[in-house]
């Protein structure tokens, strides 16, 4: 399927460049380990407390440790003017768009992963029991990040103030979907299944990612050629 | 009767957002700039009427229960439909170029509305446990800020339609 | 139907008009000049042409079709003021990621043989980050040339190349002109693209000042064009 090809075209790209540089990976990473550093200072890792807080922490450190990733996402293409190359191209703004997507989304959910353990770690929390739910509502609460973080970084990459707006537009469009993963979150790393009042959260997580999903699809040839 | 202000202005607020989502997609097709002072106009006036709204909402808190914030899920709804609508006006200042700005605009719009539902049903559900939402309570109150809100939309919109003439006039005195 | 068709083009920057009604026409396997000062409005024409940019008024047509259409993409090759290639990867992955996302049938086959016609076979494996300018200009265009566009368009595209560079780009694109593609080329009146021109279009402030044939007058006299129909002619 030539689509299908065009998109891993653009990820494998993308995912190379990164891997060369490591960049956005190590600033991401740093970043995250420091917020869960800080942290520590304010929490006693004393059971009831950190158990409430958990997931709203994790996702925190998700979302500002991925925004540095995505801010990338299309800003690594400005030197040397490869946007344009990019543009030209006879490929689907759609394809260019989801390759990207899936080069940050892989990126972003590394460092997760490598971050919830230290997680584990620092806070004694044991994440294990759960863990298949768990990568679950990772993988979409990481979508969801993804998408929204990779349209914007699309359409604010030729602004001034990129850094800035980046972060303005993505968090409050991101809400329902970090509520989501918060929510499910603090009860999947305590070790808990997702009590049955919660399955909305999922619902809602889920239908986040598809509607986003969809409006981005939709708008991302304005987007990339205005 | 702050109460009910509130709650008018929240209403306007949401019928002004999806106005401006369907000024910005019909902006999207026609290239019609007359779309794009429209979005403006009403994103604007409804985000000045939604932070209103908030006063009188965390007053209204304040003289019933003694507390500026009540974490009321309506309450927080409509701050986080602030936080969510305010990068609209701050990415427009951030594009010179009218063409790009309109459309990069109207993306944002669209994609704002669409969060609008589910912020409102996330929020809802995450306060729910902790206060009881007041009954709605909007009452007649609703016109009078209904027609403000779309009096004060159609100066707002009178004076970038009367910006853009400008610009226009500008133009063509240079091409002379 | 013409190669490249400019229809009474207007291009607006906020108030600034930088291109005004804009006609012109370039037929198949033609090489058309494009001069004109700092500021007058190539870029933005060759932009428009390319596909970056819509014009507000007025029609551009490649072969009779719209620039953004995917067909006309794929026949399309640009050189704009960037090299718009990586410099993290290597002269060769970025040909074969071009070649792949042109469709071209084995990409790494043809990524080899352009590296071989720039003179770049013995690098293809460096990063680019490590060229020279010279190289690096050289890959820029091999990666316009790599999927045989019938239509190239350069955007000054001697300025700054060293010696080698400016050789290899021009056996190629008279290569290109013998084989039929069409040329539209913003330049600062240099010699080496006069030479190769077929017609020359002068833009000033945005207009069309004068277009038409090649003539030798203004390969010997660059400035030939700008006294004639410039401003103060």
């Amino acid at each position: 399927m030539k689509y299908v090809r065009q998109v891993a075209t653009v990820t494998m790209k993308d995912l190379r460049a990164e891997l060369r540089t490591k960049e956005a990976i190590n600033a991401s990473l740093a970043f995250a380990l420091m917020i869960l550093l800080l942290f520590s200072y304010t929490f006693d890792p004393e059971q009831e407390m950190m158990r409430q807080v958990s997931g709203g922490l994790l996702w925190i450190v998700f979302a500002f440790a991925g925004t540095l990733t995505l801010n990338r996402s299309f800003a690594r293409e400005l030197p040397n003017d490869c946007l344009d190359a990019l543009i030209a191209a006879p490929i689907p703004g759609s394809a260019l768009f989801l390759g990207k997507c899936f080069a940050s989304f892989v990126l972003v959910l590394a460092v997760e992963l490598v971050s919830l353990p230290v997680f584990g770690i620092f806070y004694r929390v044991h994440w294990t029991p759960q863990f298949p739910a768990l990568f679950g509502v990772l993988l979409l609460g990481t979508w969801a990040l993804t998408i929204i973080g990779t349209i914007f970084s699309a359409l604010t990459v030729n602004i001034k103030l990129r850094e800035v707006m980046l972060p303005m537009l993505t968090y409050p469009i991101l809400m329902p979907a970090l509520m989501s993963a918060m929510r499910l979150t603090t009860s999947l790393v305590n070790g808990q299944p997702i009590p049955e009042d919660d399955f909305a959260w999922l619902k809602m997580l889920v239908g986040f990612d598809v509607v986003f999903t969809a409006v981005s699809l939709v708008l991302v040839e304005t987007v990339l050629v205005g | 009767m702050l109460s009910a202000l509130f709650d008018s202005s929240v209403w306007t607020a949401l019928a002004a957002a999806g106005v401006a989502a369907i000024a910005s997609i019909l902006f999207l097709r026609s290239r019609n700039f007359l779309y794009d002072s429209l979005a403006l106009a009403t994103t604007e006036i409804g985000l000045v009427l939604l932070a209103a709204g908030i006063v009188a909402g965390a007053i209204a808190g304040r003289l019933a229960g003694g507390f500026w914030w009540t974490w009321d899920s309506r309450l927080t709804t409509a701050l986080v439909g602030v936080l969510l609508y305010a990068p609209y006006l701050m990415l427009r200042r951030a594009i010179e170029e009218p063409t790009r700005r309109a459309a990069s605009a109207a993306v944002v719009s669209i994609f704002a509305l669409f969060d609008v539902p589910l912020i409102a049903l996330a929020v809802n559900w995450w306060l729910a446990r902790r206060t009881v939402p007041a009954p709605f309570s909007a009452g007649w109150m609703i016109l009078p800020v209904a027609i403000l809100g779309a009096a004060l939309a159609w100066m707002r919109l009178r004076q970038e339609q009367q910006r853009r003439a400008q610009d226009a006039e500008r133009r063509t005195a240079q091409e002379i | 139907m013409s190669a490249v068709a400019v229809e009474g083009v207007w291009k607006y920057y906020g108030d600034y008009p930088a291109l005004r009604d804009i006609r012109l026409e370039a037929a198949e396997g033609a090489c058309l000049a494009l001069i004109g000062r700092n500021g007058a409005g190539k870029t933005t024409l060759l932009r428009a042409i390319a596909g970056f940019s819509t014009a507000q008024r007025g029609k551009i047509k490649i072969f009779g079709k719209e620039p953004r259409e995917a067909e006309t993409r794929r026949q399309m090759g640009f050189i704009g003021h960037g090299i718009s290639v990586y410099d993290e990867l290597s002269a060769l992955e970025n040909l074969t990621l071009f070649g792949k996302l042109y469709g071209l049938p084995n990409p790494k086959k043809s990524a080899n043989e352009w590296l071989e016609r720039t003179g770049l076979e013995r690098v293809r494996n460096g990063l680019v980050r490590e060229f020279s300018r010279g190289m690096r200009q050289r890959l820029a265009v091999a990666r316009a040339f790599l999927h045989e566009p019938r239509v190239l368009l350069l955007d000054e595209p001697f300025t700054a190349l060293d010696d080698r560079a400016i050789a290899v780009l021009q056996r190629l694109l008279r290569e290109g002109l013998a084989a039929g593609k069409t040329i539209v080329m913003s330049t600062h009146q240099l010699r080496e693209a006069l030479e190769l021109a077929t017609h020359v279009a002068l833009l000033t402030r945005g207009q069309l000042a004068f277009h038409g044939v090649r003539t030798q007058e203004m390969v010997d006299d660059p400035g030939y064009v700008y006294a004639r129909y410039g401003e103060g002619a």
